[in-house]
């Protein structure tokens, strides 16, 4: 009993802190997502409205499309930085000269800003002056205009999360690899395994937790990413790149409507949430045993 | 201490993975809420009330948690 009471004291900091910074500004924008709000408007109160920031939310095609988007830039960008990753954290694993200092160099975007991120991309993909339709225009010659093409924009966002979050993934691969186990790697040459063969049945089981929390993370990131595209490209042209992030952040700050605002940051965490707990139960949660 | 069975023990229900009484109240939280978000948006507009939708998924809650 004492060492229960015990227990509690030593959480209570944690528990603060996570109440003060976690759940009550949850519960607060959750309460906020049920009234009209603009606190800049002649009358700045709080009108209770029930469910219509929902009822509004759900025929938003505005709000719908930036859903769509959104998932597909989550799909292959941590799609394209888990296969990338996977191959670079092999390499980086074997002996080539340089290779200390390639792996610093490739470490590098991750401890950029994602608003500077932005910010270089924005300078290298501008036409007229970025460095990468200049390059394209005169070797293959094509013109990469991300202010007037939708799927250049698209692209252009999803190569610049690749470039700034794949070097996670390749950590996170590096440490999960070279804690692995010589022995059934060992055994199974000596079984005349090929290395396709190694690869599924042994490499991909026992990296499968890290893998799986690497996918969570990177899932997680890539559906509320909002500065760096915010930068690049202003979620358009058009709503090419609107994705759900700068969509309420276009609700919330040009447009001051918070209680809208909130209501689709509720919806999105819900999404977020429920698609990592599919994942979840899809690939980790311990099954009913039939008997 | 007793043979009581922990509150946050993993029982086998007609859920076809293993779950505590919070993963099953979370999983009616999920419900709930894709209930709701589905009746705003297609059977509301015939007329039908989000109360409906509301004590529909009381009951399916109800279910999970309890027998989930």
């Amino acid at each position: 009993m004492h060492s229960k009471k015990l227990g509690w004291l030593l959480l209570s900091p944690t528990l603060l802190i996570l109440g003060l910074f976690g759940v009550f500004p949850f519960l607060y924008v959750l309460w906020v997502s049920f009234h009209e709000w603009n606190p800049f408007a002649a009358n700045p109160a709080k009108l209770f409205n029930w469910a219509e920031n929902y009822r509004k939310l759900v025929f938003d095609s505005q709000f719908l499309a930036s859903l769509g988007v959104t998932f597909a830039f989550a799909v292959f960008a941590v799609g394209s930085e888990i296969l990338l990753g996977y191959f670079l954290a092999q390499a980086f694993l074997k002996d080539f000269p340089g290779k200390a200092f390639f792996r610093t160099i490739h470490t590098l975007p991750l401890i950029m800003a994602p608003i500077i991120v932005g910010s270089v991309w924005k300078l290298m993909a501008t036409p007229s002056i970025g460095v990468i339709p200049y390059i394209l225009k005169h070797t293959v010659g094509f013109d990469l205009n991300i202010g007037t093409s939708a799927v250049a924009a698209f692209t252009i966002t999803v190569i610049m999360d690749i470039w700034h979050w794949t070097p996670l993934v390749t950590l996170t691969m590096i440490a999960a690899l070279v804690s692995l186990p010589p022995d059934p790697f060992e055994q199974a040459q000596i079984d005349g395994a090929g290395k396709r063969q190694i690869f599924w049945h042994i490499t991909l089981p026992m990296i499968r937790p890290a893998l799986i929390a690497t996918v969570f993370i990177r899932l997680m990131d890539a559906i509320r990413t909002v500065d760096e595209v915010l930068m690049l490209t202003g979620g358009g042209p058009g709503s090419a790149t609107r994705y759900v992030g700068v969509h309420i952040y276009k609700e919330v700050f040009p447009r001051t409507n918070y209680g809208y605002g909130s209501a689709v940051s509720i919806v999105v965490l819900y999404l977020t949430i429920v698609i990592c707990w599919l994942l979840y139960v899809g690939l980790i949660a311990p099954r009913v045993r039939k008997v | 201490m007793s043979n009581q069975p922990e509150t946050g023990a993993r029982r086998p229900g007609f859920l076809p993975i293993e779950t505590n009484w919070f993963d099953r109240l979370f999983i009616a939280v999920v419900i709930w809420v894709a209930l709701s978000l589905l009746w705003l948006r297609l059977i509301e507009p015939l007329g039908l009330s989000i109360w409906i939708a509301t004590a529909i998924s009381a009951v399916v809650g109800a279910v999970i948690i309890w027998r989930g």
